[in-house]
């Protein structure tokens, strides 16, 4: 019989399966593992394959798992890009601030563009300093 | 291609996208019913390769979703299963497209034909 350790961690694996799957191949499926660590099968090896099983089942039978996945997925996407987790309240104003400055301000005035008119206020933010955009209008 | 054709009209390989745990498994059932741990020595046996247990759940609830496997009443806390009918008839769909695949391979390699 393999060690306690090696079934607890299988058996950890197991309890990932939704409840009605459990119910109806549980018992085999800790017996089978317990065979397959006895035949000389390494314990992670088969934990994995219960654990990978049970997230693809997950998916086939609860569909509102595949929007978790997806979120998540999304969630995992922007942290590696390196967008702040604490998304503020504020995201979507700034989304569409960011929107309306790729899309509809003017170009800044900028001498080296032979531009005469003046420079908009609403470039630095109104604090009426110099102009902190560059000269694609990102400010 | 020929086989793409077959399935577009209404052709029956109906495990072409089904998985190879998929075809082991009813290729292994079709000598007779099985539970998991057999299946996973016969499939050993005589194609080389251990399915992992995840993933011969996985494939085992797809048949039978499919209808292509039935599960038999369970011995202890053992579930055997057994190829259904239509699981013959795909099987062997699915055969007869390999063969005809590695018929043309083989041709093509200069090793003739099966």
């Amino acid at each position: 019989m393999p060690g306690s350790r090696s079934m607890r961690l299988v058996e950890s694996a197991l309890r990932c399966y939704p409840q009605r799957w459990r119910s109806r191949h549980g018992d085999e499926a800790a017996e089978i593992a317990s065979l397959l660590i006895r035949d000389g099968t390494p314990a992670h090896s088969v934990a994995w394959s219960y654990l990978i099983g049970a997230a693809r089942t997950r998916l086939v039978i609860e569909p509102r798992w595949q929007l978790g996945a997806a979120v998540g997925a999304l969630l995992l996407a922007a942290g590696s890009l390196g967008v702040p987790l604490a998304l503020s309240s504020s995201a979507p104003a700034n989304a569409a601030n960011v929107a309306h400055s790729r899309t509809a301000r003017p170009r800044p005035a900028d001498p080296r563009y032979g531009d005469s008119r003046p420079a908009d206020p609403r470039y630095d933010g109104g604090r009426g300093g110099p102009n902190r955009c560059d000269r694609h209008g990102h400010c | 291609m020929a086989a793409r054709e077959r399935d577009d009209n209404g052709g029956q390989d109906v495990l072409r996208r089904a998985g190879d745990a998929s075809v082991l498994i009813l290729t292994s059932l079709a000598d007779g019913s099985k539970h998991g741990y057999a299946l996973i020595q016969d499939i050993k046996g005589f194609a080389g390769l251990q399915l992992g247990p995840g993933t011969l759940y996985g494939a085992l609830d797809r048949l039978e979703r499919m209808g292509l496997i039935e599960a038999l009443p369970a011995e202890d806390r053992r579930q055997p299963y057994r190829i259904t009918a239509a699981g013959v008839v795909a099987l062997r769909a699915h055969l007869d497209s390999i063969e005809r695949v590695s018929s043309v391979g083989r041709l093509r390699l200069g090793l003739g034909g099966i």
